[in-house]
């Protein structure tokens, strides 16, 4: 052990052993004693004189044993607790100080701490898996504006047979699985992963084996289909019995053998999934039946496809031997020649990325939204270290005699300083303290509202070691920040003048100190910032919200069916729909009931390509709608009518078409009673109806064109459609009269699922919200920590202005000069610090730009309306010490000296 | 720091290097330390009390000493202090140095 380390360990432990130690040291120092006694006694001095003998040779006991002591004291460590305490006694004697220090950083500290434990969360943190950083995400660059991250089943079993740069290829593909249970199919949230994947990502499972590339191939292994299941799943499916491999599942009516249990902390390739069971690609037909993605081969683009590398081999040999083989797969994958012309011509190749983080496109969404978020955090803490450090600087100010008299009784400056900093770390200890314990709380609920409205997928925001490290981090720069200024203003200058002057009225006001009021002003700056920041995006929420989707989403309510796996198809199923619009709409409330397959908004896409009779063919979204739809959704019926339940497959093909759609496909003419071609089937559709245009996908683009057709002529076999139930009053009861309705009239369906259209329409902007949200939160904070700041340091400065105050009023001064005289203290302060911070507002704004929707980052009314709430909240910070000033009775105040 | 009949100038550090040879052979407690560098020296050295116990401790805290409590010659309980590891290794280059030392400073004396 290094002599220092022994040295610090004794002391330390000296410490807590005081009084044990002096009793040693007293024994110790006895026993000597009685040796040299008893020395003496045998060299024959009398018994009388041997006390007096012993204690001349033994010399001065007391102080011996006095200087034991002193070497074993901890000097430094001494003095730091002898602070801390001192410290703590002064916090407690000023409550609204220590209340407002501890609450401003623990505002500052909690937000920083909560936002980038979402960016660990999300950005930073390594797969859970043994060597992740071996791990390769692949993507294929086509020559558009981004990569694509969605592989087709043939280019994934092209690369999968390949192993010269990979040791595993592996694809996945998040998905819902209808299982079996005690009365009807129930819907769990599963993944589909190929034969490579469990090995490639090298985690033992809990139960049983993994699955292997045998348990990857049609029809599954010899022994029949496997499925692995989660080790939560394990615990609520099976009650975790310890014999549940080789139990049977039940999927999509098919019987699946449970092979293996992986361990809670296996999540897979993707950091916010988290599936229940994990199924063979190639049972794909069964599970997602009627669909089938593996025939669709280059028409399907649902794999996410990632790779661990072979030993030694690096990301750019991988990516050099995956642009030679780019071209022969894409051949190999297809003989469409237009295709492969398309591909080619955007020098189509695969690549290979870093992936020990894993691979989620929540990633590629929120990834912007959260570094500005974490950029807005920064700025509050800043803010609140900027108010607390001029806050202690004005309170330093009143303390100058304390200090000038214990410097002048012999304390260094040095010691001092570390008294002053020591108050100042126990400030950022205690608020950094608040701030911490908050912060998964305030993570948790912004994961949720981050990730909600995707079912099944989370975000996890554990307090990991980096997440401490950072919160460590930013708690000593804080307390740094708001320390050593003050520690160091106070504690300078001339001690004599300081012990004369005091706080009395022969001090010249120090107009010189220029530190603090740069320090003010930076505040009213920086809180500037973030109220322009606030204003635009929350206006350009506004506006989003404003700018309306095209039909009325109030009160209107979705109710999902999962008719895929049950037995009506065709026009039975039609006549099943049917009855279930006619049993929700007896329900008390509903004014109208219909169907849609896909609900606007929640990002799900059909496109389709149609001509007019000798136009060019057109790309446009399409849905497949029930009667009474567009009145249902308050969409405008301008010409035609609307789908009947009569328009079945033998009554001829219908279509209506939006506004963008009719002047697309027939531009200057009446688009009701025309034809329209499906270009790739070559069937003809009569267009009954136009109406009025709707947003589909995407809240900030402008309403697409689109056409519909009746459910009732929908291509597929088993359509799975959303029931829209506008209703009047209250939603709840709906939602079980909706399952129960189900489960009487297709008892094997797994319960209807019960979203409102302004879940769907919120969800669809949750970056936007989250981001406003905070921004909106952290103004308000900006404005409140900054009047407390302006509000607090002119109160100390006045308060010692007192008696110079009452001299000039004694004088003659009138009341409300006084009162001008300290308002425009401040008011010089807020004025330089608004200028400063409209500069700074300007230029940080532009980096908002890519945020905002129909707002300019120099919004005028923002601004104006910003550098306003600014002067108001200044103002009345300043009006109080300057109310109090002006309410001065000179008498009082001279007498006071 | 010593008393002595005809007080030289004693390099710092050498009452040290005595109670580390003192040590050398056993545990001793603080008195018999004293009395050893007392009796080895012919009395010339006398090690004063209020000197002993500082170095002791001195070096109890820089690790070179072990203390422990036990019974005295005479059944009273006693401090004793033994050598560690890095105490025996302190007291070999300390050995070294001072005959290195006392052989210099004997080389220059004799010079006539």
């Amino acid at each position: 052990m290094a002599p220092g380390l022994h040295e610090f360990l004794l002391r330390v432990k000296s410490l807590f052993r005081r009084r044990h130690m002096d009793r040693e040291m007293a024994e110790e120092l006895e026993f000597h004693q009685a040796m040299l006694r008893q020395r003496l006694l045998r060299q024959g001095i009398p018994a009388e004189e041997v006390d007096l003998a012993t204690q001349r040779a033994f010399g001065d006991g007391a102080r011996w044993h006095e200087r034991l002591c002193e070497l074993w004291q901890f000097r430094t460590l001494e003095n730091v607790l002898r602070d801390v305490s001192f410290s703590a006694r002064l916090l407690r004697k000023s409550p609204g100080f220590t209340a407002v220090a501890l609450l401003t950083l623990a505002l500052g500290v909690g937000a920083n701490t909560a936002v980038f434990s979402l960016i660990n969360g999300l950005l930073l943190r390594l797969l859970p898996v043994p060597h992740a950083e071996q791990l390769a995400v692949l993507r294929m660059e086509e020559g558009g504006p981004q990569p694509n991250y969605a592989f087709c089943t043939p280019f994934f079993r092209s690369l999968e047979a390949r192993h010269d740069v990979f040791a595993d290829v592996f694809a996945y593909n998040p998905d819902t699985l209808q299982v079996q249970g005690r009365s009807a199919n129930e819907n769990i949230h599963g993944m589909l992963v190929s034969g490579q994947f469990f090995r490639a990502l090298q985690t033992a499972p809990l139960l049983g084996r993994y699955l292997t590339p045998d348990d990857d191939r049609r029809g599954g292994s010899p022994a029949g289909l496997a499925v692995v299941i989660s080790e939560h799943f394990w615990e609520s499916w099976f009650n975790r019995a310890p014999d549940v491999v080789g139990r049977k599942l039940v999927i999509a009516n098919v019987p699946f053998t449970v092979v293996g249990v992986m361990p809670k902390r296996f999540i897979g390739a993707d950091p916010t999934e988290r599936p229940q069971i994990f199924a063979p690609l190639s049972a794909d037909p069964i599970i997602d039946a009627p669909r089938n993605h593996i025939n669709d081969g280059i028409h399907a683009w649902w794999l996410t496809v990632g790779a661990r590398l072979q030993p030694g081999v690096t990301l750019a040999q991988a990516n050099a031997s995956l642009f030679t083989v780019s071209n022969p797969i894409l051949h190999e994958a297809s003989n469409d020649a237009s295709f492969i012309v398309d591909e080619e011509k955007g020098h189509f190749h695969f690549a290979a990325e870093p992936g020990s983080r894993g691979f989620t496109y929540a990633r590629l969404l929120f990834r912007r939204p959260l570094v500005a978020m974490f950029a807005m955090c920064g700025g509050i803490l800043l803010l609140a270290c900027l108010n607390l450090a001029s806050l202690l600087m004005a309170r330093g100010a009143a303390r100058e005699r304390e200090l000038a008299t214990r410097l002048a009784i012999g304390a260094t400056r040095g010691r001092l300083v570390q008294q002053l900093l020591v108050e100042s770390l126990l400030i950022a200890a205690l608020g950094t303290g608040a701030g911490l314990t908050a912060a998964p709380l305030v993570s948790g609920a912004l994961a949720a509202l981050l990730m909600s409205g995707n079912s099944g997928v989370q975000l996890d925001t554990p307090l990991d070691l980096r997440v401490f490290g950072f919160a460590a981090l930013i708690a000593v720069a804080s307390a740094l920040l708001i320390g050593l200024v003050p520690a160091l203003q106070a504690t300078a200058g001339n001690v004599n003048d300081h012990i004369k002057d005091g706080q009395h009225a022969r001090q010249p006001y120090e107009r010189r100190k220029i530190l603090p009021r740069v320090l003010l002003a930076s505040e009213v700056a920086l809180a500037l910032v973030l109220v322009v920041g606030a204003g635009l995006l929350a206006t350009s929420l506004l506006r989003l919200y404003r700018s309306g989707v095209g039909f009325d989403p109030k009160g209107v309510v979705n109710i999902a069916f999962s008719m895929d796996k049950q037995q009506l198809e065709g026009d039975a199923l039609m006549r099943l729909y049917q009855e279930l619009g006619e049993g929700l709409s007896q329900q008390p409330g509903v004014k109208s009931v219909s169907f849609q397959f896909i609900v606007p908004l929640s990002h799900l896409h059909w496109t389709g390509q149609y001509s007019a009779p000798g136009g060019s063919p057109q790309r446009f979204n399409m849905n497949s709608v029930g009667p009474n739809y567009f009145a249902t959704m308050r969409i405008p019926l301008d010409q035609g009518r609307e789908f009947r339940w009569t328009d079945s497959k033998a009554s001829g093909l219908k279509m209506i078409l939006n506004q963008s759609a009719a002047k697309l496909l027939f531009p200057g003419e009446e688009a009701l009673g025309q034809q329209v071609t499906n270009v790739g089937e070559k069937t003809s559709y009569e267009v009954v109806a136009v109406v009025g245009d709707t947003k589909y996908s995407d809240m900030r683009a402008p309403a697409p064109p689109a056409g519909y057709v009746p459910m009732m002529q929908d291509e597929q076999k088993k359509p799975s459609l959303h029931a829209v139930v506008r209703v009047d009053g209250p939603q709840g009861p709906l939602a079980s009269a909706a399952r129960s309705l189900a489960a009487r009239l297709a008892p094997a369906i797994p319960a209807p699922t019960f979203t409102t259209m302004d879940e769907v329409l919120n969800n669809s902007m949750n970056a936007e919200r989250m981001m406003a949200l905070l921004a909106v939160f952290f103004a308000g904070c900006a404005l409140l920590v900054t009047a407390i700041g302006l509000y607090g340091t002119l109160a100390y400065a006045t308060a010692r202005r007192t008696s110079e105050i009452g001299i000039r009023m004694a004088l003659g001064a009138q009341r409300t000069r006084v009162m001008a005289m300290v308002f425009g203290e401040n008011a010089l302060v807020a004025a330089a610090g608004l200028g400063a911070g409209l500069v700074a507002a300007l230029f940080a704004s532009r980096a908002l730009a890519s945020f905002l929707y129909g707002t300019s980052p120099r919004d005028p009314w923002v601004l104006v309306g910003s550098v306003a709430a600014l002067i108001v909240i200044a103002s009345a910070a300043s009006l109080l010490p300057a109310l109090r000033a002006a309410r001065i009775e000179p008498m009082a105040a001279i007498r006071y000296e | 720091m010593l008393r002595e009949e005809n007080a030289g100038e004693l390099i710092q550090g050498t009452l040290e290097m005595l109670i580390l040879k003192a040590l050398a052979r056993g545990r001793l407690h603080g008195y018999a330390v004293a009395e050893w560098i007392q009796q080895t020296s012919q009395q010339v050295l006398k090690v004063e009390e209020g000197a002993l116990y500082p170095a002791l401790h001195r070096l109890e805290l820089r690790g070179l000493l072990q203390a422990e409590w036990g019974a005295s010659e005479n059944n009273r309980r006693a401090k004793f202090y033994q050598l560690t590891t890095e105490g025996r290794k302190r007291l070999n280059a300390e050995s070294h140095r001072w005959a290195r030392l006392s052989a210099a400073v004997a080389f220059v004396m004799q010079a006539s």
